[in-house]
């Protein structure tokens, strides 16, 4: 998996298992988190199996960014236009959370392809409330407008007490991302990958991706920023979206990609440390083999039933007890 | 830059063969006991000079030799700070699998980045100099698998970056 | 941004399946198979080398190891194209394969929970009888590729007992049956640590079960196409088969009474659609035989399930006795069959009655000895009742205390991960 899907995986199979035995659901409460922080919780009771309570917390917006009442602007909007009347919003939301929807299976669309694109849509609830204002400004600049009184600088929500930064004009936006990791060994990694995001766009064939810059210290862009929100161990990445970026299809993929940045980038510096690990484990097999070279004769050793730890070492179970 | 590597090893690998001439030698201290005298380092009639070959400032081996064990400490380059910490990871996972190549240390030395500690019985149950190709072989490998390494992290983020900048074509 | 204040990521590796999700939570959120196919090309790639295209090559191969698969998608994949290889990282309860073991989780944790690692403490179960260095394993790619806050590794037998406190009270003292897919072992415990030496296994498990279904069923000649033989075996054993109590009884019923006990599996063969349909007979009763009478199956093994049982409990320290035989808890996909426990229990308690009977004998009557209570406890989640264990576990305020934490990962060393105390919320 290379790129990050914007549906949540367990909310797809278990509305499409309850969709396929409507009759036979069982009670349902559970909860569960996914990356950037952002809680789910799923109920459904014995009295009415067919109404289904969704209830999502968003991660907590650091000062600089707007809420209007608990959740980012233009989600109410957003959620009405993605899924009609099926949704319903119940206000107030459920304890603990920022936006309750409840749900009913019986009314969905007979269709079968209509249904599961429903679904789908349901499932990618996150990416239609977190990427609401996103959305506002990016379907703006597909017209070539700016939205009515939005400041120069807008900071919109993107991880727990994090944002990251618009400045949208009448033919471009340009995104800039602080990027903050934990570890340190993150933060080195995440930077030589940032830094490749300038190289590889100097590449054939990507002439018209959105050009990219990377600074360790903040851009001109943040100049009105508050000063906690430009404190970046890993430096600022400033992405530039043009209006052929985001016509038709492609709004909502872009939407998608930058809501998720830090979580990509943060996903394949994982990915490259179990890759480094695998390389790794296949040089210490070879090493161990050079090392068994210098054996003159290889014993007949004896072979204990018991767990490892007690095995005195020769080589060759030393060997097998370390291809790890 | 090859040519200081080969004289590097060169020098190194004529050290250790001087320096491998280890014999069983029981404990003095303790009864019945035999113990790695470079490590215990209590009585200084058992211990010979320690050799020190400097490739350069970031580059060093040191070579400490006793009557029954030796003991090879080495710090690698580190060029930039992606270097530091792949070399770190590296070293610190072989170290974890000390047990399997036996003659490892699972702590390196104060001041270095890895250490071998190879005693008489290392020597009585393998062939001397195939074990010093061995540890020359090993500080090749540990060069080129940490250049190797960088050279993926790049390669890497090349491809990691050129994935996201598709989805917006 | 306290991982404390969030739920832990309960993942419970079997051979056969991999039941993960987050704590406090009823049911896992997935139960996989664990089964990664790779892409094994670009490994033969890596190790060329050939001077040319050595960076087109090595970016494919830098990038390759992104693609694989893991659980069902693995089987479909390997099903429809060449070049993915199956490879089931964990054998017999062991981790074999720890390149494919990181790679399954991280497609569990980054694909299928979608949750980030830095976020949650992590619970992961291990088998009893796994060496302390696979533990540090455990530890090394957890901390370093995933960073994660704090690592727990809990003795899946240990769960159990704890997923049993829903139909009795907290023991921490039981022998867990523990019956999975691919293997299954009678372990005693005793105050929450496991006796180690005490540990039996039978080599007799659900995918055994399974292959005598299909063996049953081949013989019989039924009409089922082949390739689909093992997955309508598993299908009728998860459906229709109960555990009887007499053998000769039940083979009279059937025969007595057929269309009451005859049941019909209706399937569509893959290849042509066409819809078939064949009858289910004697398998119903004679697939969980297996586990009483081992015998009918194969040769080479004829201990039954009670009397392993037995002879653990009596391997176990006297004192431990009476109190393992009281609780003796089932876990595992395999031992959910209509009334398994019942006939287990009434298996057990004829064995250790026999044996009471005989020592009383032996003194003449004089000295009556305290009966001896057993007891098989069964509940509804025994499928997954390792993770359900966990789950319960990972939501007490003692478990953030008493995982690693990366911060001693960093001081001490993945030596850290070889011991894993039990803990007051256990109890």
């Amino acid at each position: 998996m290379i790129l990050l899907q914007s549906h949540s995986r367990f909310l797809l199979q278990t509305l499409t298992n309850r969709v396929q035995n409507l009759e036979k659901g069982a009670e349902l409460d559970c909860h569960w988190v996914e990356f950037d922080d952002v809680r789910y919780h799923l109920q459904a009771s014995m009295k009415n199996l067919h109404i289904l309570l969704l209830s999502v917390s968003l991660p907590a917006p650091p000062p600089e960014t707007i809420f209007f009442g608990g959740l980012p602007f233009g989600a109410i909007e957003a959620i009405k236009a993605a899924y009609g009347g099926l949704v319903q919003i119940l206000d107030p939301p459920r304890d603990g959370f920022n936006l309750t929807l409840k749900l009913n299976l019986s009314k969905l669309p007979p269709n079968e392809e209509k249904k599961q694109a429903f679904l789908v849509k349901v499932a990618s609830v996150r990416e239609v409330v977190l990427g609401a204002p996103l959305r506002v400004i990016l379907k703006h600049l597909a017209s070539r407008t700016v939205a009515p009184d939005m400041d120069q600088l807008v900071a919109l929500v993107h991880r727990q007490n994090e944002s990251f930064f618009l400045v949208p004009q009448v033919d471009k936006v340009t995104v800039v991302y602080p990027m903050r990791f934990n570890d340190s060994i993150d933060i080195v990694l995440a930077t030589s990958f940032l830094q490749e995001f300038v190289e590889a766009r100097r590449a054939a064939g990507l002439n018209n991706a959105p050009p990219c810059l990377w600074s360790p210290s903040p851009p001109l862009e943040l100049k009105g920023a508050p000063a906690d929100a430009l404190s970046a161990n890993a430096g600022f990445v400033t992405i530039v979206i043009f209006p052929r970026h985001v016509e038709g299809k492609k709004l909502d993929r872009t939407v998608w990609n930058l809501s998720t940045f830090h979580a990509y980038v943060s996903y394949h510096v994982k990915c490259s440390e179990g890759f480094m690990h695998t390389r790794m484990r296949r040089r210490v097999e070879s090493l161990i083999q050079a090392l068994d070279r210098a054996r003159p004769d290889l014993e007949n050793s004896k072979t204990t039933v018991n767990s490892r730890s007690f095995k005195r070492l020769s080589l060759k179970d030393s060997r097998s007890n370390s291809t790890s | 830059m090859a040519s200081t590597l080969r004289l590097y090893l060169t020098c190194i690998r004529n050290t250790l063969e001087a320096a491998m001439c280890l014999q069983n030698f029981p404990c003095q201290e303790v009864e019945r006991h035999n113990k790695p005298e470079i490590e215990m380092k209590t009585s200084p009639e058992l211990l010979l000079n320690s050799v020190l070959i400097c490739r350069n400032e970031a580059e060093k081996c040191l070579i400490e030799t006793s009557i029954n064990s030796l003991r090879i400490s080495l710090k690698v380059k580190q060029a930039d700070e992606l270097e530091n910490i792949l070399t770190k990871k590296f070293l610190r996972f072989l170290s974890m699998r000390a047990e399997a190549f036996q003659v490892l240390r699972r702590k390196p030395v104060q001041g270095y980045d890895i250490s071998f500690l190879i005693t008489n019985y290392h020597c009585e149950e393998m062939q001397k100099h195939k074990l010093i190709d061995f540890i020359v072989q090993f500080m090749e490998d540990i060069d080129k698998e940490i250049s190797e390494l960088k050279m993926s992290v790049n390669t890497r983020g090349r491809l990691v970056a050129t994935e996201f900048l598709k989805q917006f074509i | 941004m306290d991982p404390a204040s969030r739920p832990a990521v309960v993942i419970d590796n079997g051979t056969g399946y991999t039941k993960m999700g987050f704590a406090g939570n009823v049911e896992p959120c997935f139960m996989v198979p664990t089964v990664v196919a790779l892409n094994e090309s670009f490994l033969n790639q890596s190790r060329s080398t050939s001077k040319a295209n050595l960076l087109a090559q090595h970016s494919a191969g830098v990038m390759a190891d992104l693609d694989f698969f893991i659980g069902e998608e693995a089987f479909s994949k390997s099903r429809s194209s060449s070049i993915y290889n199956l490879s089931y990282p964990i054998r017999h309860g062991q981790v074999d394969n720890w390149d494919a073991m990181e790679r399954f989780w991280q497609q569990s944790i980054f694909n299928y929970l979608r949750c980030d690692p830095e976020d949650h403490y992590f619970l992961l179960t291990e088998s009893p009888l796994t060496a302390p260095e696979s533990r540090e394993y455990t530890g090394e790619i957890m901390f370093e590729t995933f960073n994660v806050p704090g690592l727990y590794i809990a003795v899946n037998s240990v769960l159990a007992l704890a997923a049993g406190y829903t139909a009795s009270k907290c023991e921490m003292t039981g022998v867990v049956v523990d019956v999975g897919d691919g293997a299954a072992h009678v372990v005693p415990v005793a105050d929450g640590y496991v006796i180690g030496s005490s540990i039996k296994s039978i080599p007799i498990a659900g995918k055994d079960v399974t292959l005598f279904i299909q063996q049953l069923m081949r013989e019989r000649g039924e009409n089922v196409p082949p390739e689909d033989s093992f997955e309508v075996a598993r299908k009728v054993k998860e459906m229709y088969c109960y555990t009887c109590s007499d053998i000769v009884k039940e083979f009279n019923k059937h025969d007595k009474e057929p269309s009451k006990y005859i049941k019909q599996w209706r399937g569509i063969k893959p290849k042509t659609g066409a819809p078939y349909s064949c009858d289910i007979g004697y398998e119903r009763f004679l697939g969980p035989e297996v586990f009483f009478n081992p015998e009918i199956y194969s040769s080479e093994f004829t201990t039954p399930l009670p009397a392993v049982i037995d002879k653990c409990i009596q391997s176990a320290p006297i004192d431990t006795r009476r109190a393992l035989y009281k609780n003796i808890v089932l876990s595992g996909g395999s031992t959910m069959f209509k009334d398994f426990h019942r006939r287990l229990q009434r298996d057990v308690k004829k064995i250790v009655d026999a044996r009471v009977l005989a020592s009383e004998s032996r003194l003449g009557g004089e000295i009556k000895a305290h009966p001896v209570e057993v007891n098989v406890v069964s509940h509804p989640i025994q499928r997954f009742a390792v993770w359900f264990g966990g789950s319960v576990l990972a939501s007490t305020p003692e478990f953030y205390s008493a995982c690693h934490t990366k911060a001693e990962y960093e001081e001490y060393g993945a030596s850290i991960c070889r011991t894993n105390p039990v803990f007051k919320g256990m109890y």
